[in-house]
């Protein structure tokens, strides 16, 4: 299996489950379109061009294009940290407030992907939650959550 | 006659003390994102937009119109000097202006690049003048069969030229029309694909979509690889470019603005494309085409040329047809909406201060950028050296304070960090944002249109291809996507050929 070959797959999956909960939704007929119609043609369409992606990759295997290594030589174990530590900012946000959960985000980014000390990391973290506060806070009357501790 | 009075106008408008320094701020900011990679001109825009609400509708297009703009001046200085686009329109710029640099000419490089960019800019912005009103007038005349045949030509033309396999775009752009029906549906606000999420009823946002897309999964691309950027080092000198370096910049400079300005215009176009575009003529076009890629100064002159025409080209179809073409126009169109204009062939008349103040703005925000840009190089060399570990901390912050501030809802946090995620696989994958985020984009506009051509036609598709503008538009479409199937006709091999070389 090559990389379009599972890509193509993927989406084509993806394409049917768009059909068929199109469905629910009423398709009409062809002089009175219902809910469905729109997102039922782009369901129809992700799998036509899935199919002839997944025949296009596979007359490219048996040429002998095979698997691409996407993630060889690379530390793409930080993406997904990256993406964890949005999420958690998301879960946390609310119940911490901007500054603490700010302040927690950056000291995280600045300590888990570079060589800084922490003087320099907590320094740097508290520097750029207090500064961002006061951008879009104060001086943008933004509605930033304030957290069980009230700032 | 009547054309320079409403520019008058707009002057009287853009030289507001307000407004002038709005259009300061926004080029400011443009030049600043434009010099930063991994922060674009949409996640700079996404970002400022909730700031907008306290102004005028003109106020708020002309800060943003000035970082979009000014984002394509700033993003030539880290293709000249790193090696790295600042942003996507600069890409093609690294291939000669930074050879430019290591062969001792940054100066003229950067140079040329701010005075074509100038020159673009300035003619662009003529194009506008003289091209948005006749087009405005002639879209009256657009039923709902020309709207959907417009939009399908336009997602077609950048499936067509966007990199890699036909089908992947198309793919795409397919994915992109189905987000754009997740929420409240048009006509009968029945809801869709929203799994009872409450946030889902309003649709998927366009800022988390465009800032996961792009801001967020460069920043895990560029964590990911441990190479650090190493910045040129020696003192900039000579910015002013020698005779023999305008002589050979000017033609590059004004095709780059011509065919800048008309792929602008074009649904799908934009600038990446234009500056690719003016890269494979100026190459075709030399005597010495086997020298480009090893610092000339053509090379750099067409494409920034072209991509700040481009952006002049872009604001046509938005401001005469209320049709964006690009993921920045659909912002720029999303505000104008929040602030309760409708852009469209009635604007020109309805709200002449938003149209020619625009203009207008333009033209004073392109004069800044000469001024600002030259002296402040230096600056910006510095501002880059700024380690990519402290850099990409603030890129992730902003990305979330302005997705949360859209709506005060974290929940655009999770939308911002899913799509940067989706973004961050597609790229691995080798799949195009672009077609998506333009699928988005117009996605409504063309279900209402289909819908109502339907109704119209007692559900006759025919009704696309018999109304003789409809029919011009949805052929060349038909077309478009014909073409790579005939055998022995590459698709697209200029533009292919560089990426390559990329």
């Amino acid at each position: 299996m090559n990389n379009d070959q599972l890509s193509s797959a993927v989406w084509f999956s993806l394409g049917l489950a768009v059909c068929l909960l199109s469905v629910q939704y009423r398709l009409g007929v062809p002089a009175k379109p219902s809910a469905g119609f729109m997102p039922f043609l782009a369901g129809a369409g992700m799998c036509l061009c899935s199919l002839a992606g997944f025949v296009h990759a596979t007359l490219r295997r048996k040429r002998g294009e095979g698997w691409r290594a996407m993630f060889a030589g690379l530390k793409w174990q930080r993406a997904f940290l990256v993406f964890g530590s949005l999420v958690a900012y998301g879960l946390l946000l609310k119940t911490l407030g901007f500054l603490l959960c700010t302040t927690l985000f950056i000291a995280f980014q600045l300590k888990a992907f570079s060589p800084y000390r922490w003087p320099a990391v907590i320094g740097g973290a508290v520097l750029t939650a207090v500064v961002s506060y006061v951008v879009f806070e104060i001086w943008l009357k933004g509605q930033l959550p304030q957290g069980f501790w009230g700032i | 006659m009547e054309l320079l009075g409403h520019l008058f106008a707009g002057f009287q408008i853009v030289f507001q003390p307000m407004n002038l320094f709005l259009c300061f701020l926004g080029v400011l900011m443009g030049t600043l994102v434009g010099v930063l990679p991994g922060l674009g001109p949409v996640t700079a825009m996404s970002l400022l937009l909730p700031t907008t609400f306290a102004m005028s509708p003109v106020q708020a297009i002309i800060m943003l119109a000035g970082i979009y703009y000014g984002a394509m001046y700033g993003g030539s200085t880290t293709s000249i000097l790193v090696n790295i686009p600042g942003e996507s329109a600069s890409v093609v710029t690294c291939l000669d202006g930074y050879q430019m640099a290591r062969n001792g000419r940054a100066g003229a490089a950067l140079g040329i690049s701010a005075f074509g960019s100038f020159i673009a800019g300035t003619l662009g912005i003529i194009g506008l003048m003289l091209v948005a009103p006749p087009l405005a007038a002639m879209a009256l005349q657009f039923g709902p069969p020309e709207y959907f045949s417009l939009v399908v030509m336009g997602l077609t033309i950048l499936t067509f030229l966007a990199s890699g396999p036909m089908w992947k775009s198309l793919l795409m752009a397919a994915f992109g029309l189905f987000l754009s029906c997740i929420g409240m549906e048009l006509i009968s606000a029945k809801a869709r694909f929203t799994f009872d999420i409450v946030e889902l009823s309003d649709g998927v946002g366009l800022v988390p979509l465009v800032m996961g897309l792009f801001g967020i999964s460069e920043v895990m691309l560029n964590i990911e690889q441990s190479a650090e950027r190493t910045i040129f080092e020696s003192k900039i000198k000579n910015l002013l470019p020698t005779l023999g370096d305008w002589r050979a910049s000017i033609p590059p400079i004004l095709r780059g603005s011509f065919m800048g300005f008309f792929l602008g215009v074009l649904p799908g176009g934009g600038t990446v494309i234009s500056s690719f575009a003016s890269y494979a003529i100026e190459k075709k076009l030399s005597k010495y085409p086997e020298k480009f890629g090893t610092g000339v100064i053509e090379g750099v002159a067409g494409p920034e040329s072209a991509n700040n025409a481009a952006t002049s080209g872009c604001f046509i179809p938005l401001l005469s047809l209320g049709v964006p073409t690009t993921g920045t126009m659909a912002l720029l169109l999303g505000t104008l909406i929040m602030h309760g204009v409708q852009p469209g062939p009635m604007l020109v008349n309805e709200h002449p201060d938003i149209f020619w103040g625009t203009v207008a703005s333009m033209y004073v925000g392109n004069v800044m950028l000469l001024v600002l840009n030259l002296p402040l190089i230096g600056l910006w060399v510095k501002l880059l050296k700024v380690p990519y570990a402290i850099l990409f901390p603030l890129i992730l912050l902003f990305c979330l304070i302005g997705a949360f501030s859209l709506n005060n809802s974290v929940v655009d946090i999770f939308f911002v960090a899913f799509f940067g995620l989706v973004g961050y696989l597609l790229r691995k994958f080798r799949y195009e944002a672009a077609p998506l985020v333009l699928a988005f984009v117009l996605g409504p506009l063309m279900e209402v249109n289909l819908r109502q051509s339907l109704l119209m036609s007692d559900g006759s598709p025919f009704i696309f291809f018999t109304r003789p503008i409809s029919g011009v538009l949805i052929s060349v479409a038909v077309v478009l996507l014909v073409f790579p199937l005939i055998p022995g006709l590459k698709k697209k091999p200029e533009i292919a050929e560089i990426g390559d070389m990329m």
